[in-house]
């Protein structure tokens, strides 16, 4: 038998070499989702609220916002959208494996993107409140020998973001694959001697990978979601106060 | 087996679109969630702020009202004070005067008494003093059997009798 982990399947070809892959249906789907569900939760609010539906929402902008509070500080209040874009994207990327979707998160393409947008928001963050100047003598500091060294911990940042995320998504499936195939050789090893179909049985596929699906899809999904937020706040509220 | 992707490829074009992507759904969350949540956050806080500044000017106005209805029913207890006082007071006039009048009018009534008695006492001294005095010239002449100057005596009697009078 063969086990073969690759990137996101190619659906068509655009001209001037665009794919289309699975990631980008993925994602486009989920979008419809998120803007679905935003528009069911916020219709028909009420000063008193009536709904459970608008307690959700309220909770949702509000936890954001607390979020946003604790880790940046008031000023930085106009950043709770991106934040809870970034935080809805991600959840619903990485959950989306679950309900048989490619999950976008797990496409290199899409967290690199994510993360050069957080890059460019840490850079003009930290322009804007230094200067430009400022900007660049802070990458000769403490003295000039580290120029080099700053330069490349600048562009480290979205490398590592996006490599974590990344990692963390395709190692959940790499590690469900690998499980899989395994337990398929298991069981067709056990059930060898029984004739026809019954030997394809996949006694041992039942049940097993759910439990490390919650693990790698549920728990680590949120979390490395979570993760990456933390990091965008953190990283821009720091290019915010720095120097 | 379909066109896959290399696991680890970069292209550009599919990066580009997941920040495109990102961005929208920026703009997508922006105008669906947050707009509209934070308008009706604003709208509560909104009407907290205008039902606490109702509240305060209630109170004001309360105060105001108990300061008002305080100093009228201060005024009215004064003014009963002094009309229960006044009446009092000429209630009290009016029983001394009742009673002053009762005890002329029982002084009067007293003094005509006396002298009812004393006319009274009087004339009924006159006629006992006549007739003892007919009575004892009467008696002694039986007594003595003959006539005696009934002037001489009469006046001896009547002496008599004032002295007795005097002495009742």
């Amino acid at each position: 038998m063969e086990v073969s982990i690759t990137g996101a399947r190619v659906l068509f070809r655009l001209p001037l070499g665009i794919t289309i892959t699975e990631t980008q249906v993925s994602m486009w789907i989920i979008m419809l989702v998120i803007g679905l569900l935003c528009k069911w939760l916020t219709h028909d609010l009420k000063v008193k609220p009536t709904s459970r539906r608008q307690v959700v929402a309220e909770t949702i902008v509000n936890t954001i916002n607390n979020l946003l509070n604790d880790v940046m500080g008031v000023r930085f209040k106009d950043f709770a959208p991106f934040v809870a874009t970034l935080f809805a994207f991600v959840v619903f990327s990485n959950l989306s494996g679950l309900f048989g979707l490619f999950s976008p998160t797990a496409d290199l393409n899409t967290t690199l993107g994510w993360a050069i947008v957080v890059f460019i928001m840490i850079l003009s963050t930290n322009i804007k409140t230094n200067g430009v100047g400022g900007y660049l003598k802070g990458l000769t500091e403490p003295v000039v020998f580290f120029t080099p060294l700053n330069v490349i911990g600048e562009f480290a940042t979205p490398v590592s973001m996006a490599m974590r995320l990344f990692g963390n998504v395709l190692s959940g499936s790499v590690i469900s694959t690998l499980l899989y195939a395994g337990l398929a050789t298991l069981s067709s090893f056990v059930l060898q001697k029984l004739p026809g179909f019954l030997a394809n049985i996949p006694i041992f596929q039942l049940g097993i990978p759910a439990i490390l699906s919650i693990y790698f899809d549920v728990f680590s999904g949120v979390l490395q979601a979570f993760i990456f937020i933390m990091l965008t706040m953190a990283y821009v509220s720091n290019a915010a106060s720095s120097e | 087996m379909a066109e896959t992707l290399e696991l680890l490829s970069i292209d550009f074009w599919q990066t580009l679109m997941a920040i495109g992507n990102l961005i929208i759904l920026y703009f997508i969350v922006k105008k669906f969630l947050y707009k509209p949540v934070n308008e009706i956050l604003e709208s509560r806080a909104k009407e907290v702020d205008d039902i606490y500044s109702e509240a305060e000017n209630m109170r004001k106005e309360a105060r105001t009202y108990k300061e008002t209805y305080e100093d009228k029913l201060n005024k009215v207890k004064n003014e009963t004070d002094q009309m229960i006082k006044k009446a009092t007071e000429s209630a009290k006039l009016r029983s001394e005067e009742i009673l002053n009048e009762a005890i002329a009018e029982a002084d009067n009534e007293r003094r005509k008494a006396e002298n009812d008695i004393y006319l009274a006492k009087k004339k009924a001294m006159e006629d006992l003093s006549t007739k003892v005095s007919s009575m004892v010239v009467e008696l002694s002449k039986q007594i003595v059997q003959k006539e005696i100057d009934l002037d001489a005596h009469q006046k001896l009697i009547d002496s008599a009798i004032d002295k007795l009078g005097e002495s009742v």
